[in-house]
């Protein structure tokens, strides 16, 4: 029932719909989603590189860290 | 009410809250727990201004103690470090199940390797080799002969943390591959999901499929009492099923909704949210004023 859910809510767009920023390992062009969050993890399109929202607006991103052992329920 | 969230990462599960909770007009405030410092009497946030904290952390040794630190400031925090020191071991939970009589996969701890095989062949073949901590389904071993298990436990030896020598073995329960998922709340279910896969691991971070799980009676029993053994809060209840009845094999305490709430029509996070409320406004948050 939450598919969709971030796409429909009003009044939760912490970033203007289609932020641009880089991707800061390869460089190329991202087009952020609504609703991000900092925190939150994106990938890039390009490169594949898991990034960390770090700054909400204007966008900034960073690599993410790596999975630890102990991540989990 | 303001409510603290701790994390370190914002999955689906945590933007599902923070829009809930932003929804309902509650103050929210996101807290990094890679930037802060917790002190004994006092940290970096100002825990006396938060209602309720409500731990998202990741990872579980960081959930261990900022539970421990916020129970301390006197906040209330979901879940509760009791909750989570219980939950987050699997030789606890596992002991807390069979103190309360709950049907729990039959389980050895071993610390030498001799010792753990000689645990194994006592169970025969297929056994299961788990970490004592770890989620996800990492790590899990399904041992089929001797020559897998020497290597296994071998490898386990050279791992280099000393969890790694603490052999949890438990008997291979030949479930009908599937497993059930009930979120709880202090006990009481909310919705349940049927996880199935062709591996023997079916988590659905795994990948395994999910469907609505409809929680009968038995079920419903013995996730009360799952939750009362390990303390309440809002848990993630794996069950198997068996010939003999239900088993409970884990109960998680930073529990992961969105595989649940993408297949079932019951308002998770609003459920949890409503929870949250009473919860907070039956405490009294007293803690003194505890910024560094």
């Amino acid at each position: 029932m939450y598919a969709d859910r971030f796409g429909t809510l009003k009044g939760i767009s912490r970033v203007q719909t289609g932020a641009m920023t880089t991707c800061p390992e390869c460089g190329a062009g991202l087009t952020l989603h609504d609703s991000i969050e900092v925190g939150e993890i994106v990938d890039c399109s390009t490169c594949g590189t898991e990034l960390e929202v770090v700054e909400e607006n204007p966008p900034v991103l960073d690599l993410a860290p790596e999975l630890d052992e102990d991540w989990g329920e | 009410m303001k409510v603290g969230l701790l994390y370190s990462r914002i999955r689906t599960d945590e933007k599902l809250l923070l829009e809930e909770l932003r929804s309902r007009g509650h103050e929210v405030k996101k807290i990094d727990v890679r930037d802060q410092q917790f002190g004994l009497s006092g940290s970096s946030v100002d825990a006396a201004e938060l209602d309720i904290v409500v731990d998202r952390c990741v990872a579980t040794s960081r959930s261990m103690y900022v539970t421990e630190f916020f129970d301390s400031y006197g906040v209330p925090i979901v879940n509760p470090p009791d909750v989570a020191s219980t939950c987050s071991d699997k030789v606890k939970t596992s002991l807390a199940l069979e103190e309360a009589g709950i049907p729990t996969p039959d389980t050895r701890v071993a610390f030498t390797r001799e010792a753990a095989l000689d645990a194994i062949k006592d169970f025969g073949y297929p056994v299961v080799l788990k970490p004592v901590v770890g989620s996800w389904g990492r790590l899990m071993a399904r041992i089929e002969d001797d020559h897998a298990a020497e290597a296994i436990l071998e490898h386990k030896e050279t791992l280099g943390h000393y969890e790694h020598k603490i052999f949890y073995i438990q008997e291979f329960v030949d479930k009908p591959g599937r497993d059930l998922r009930v979120l709880s709340l202090d006990g009481d279910p909310v919705a349940g999901m049927i996880r199935s896969a062709d591996h023997w691991i079916t988590n659905a971070h795994r990948g395994a499929e999910t469907r609505v799980l409809d929680i009968n009676e038995e079920i419903e029993d013995l996730v009360r009492r799952a939750s009362d053994a390990v303390g309440g809060g809002l848990l993630g209840v794996d069950l198997m099923e068996t010939d003999d009845g239900y088993t409970i094999h884990e109960i998680n305490h930073t529990v992961e909704y969105k595989a649940l709430a993408d297949v079932v029509d019951v308002d998770i996070v609003g459920e949890v949210v409503d929870w949250l409320e009473v919860k907070a406004t039956a405490s009294d948050n007293g803690a003194a004023k505890m910024a560094l």
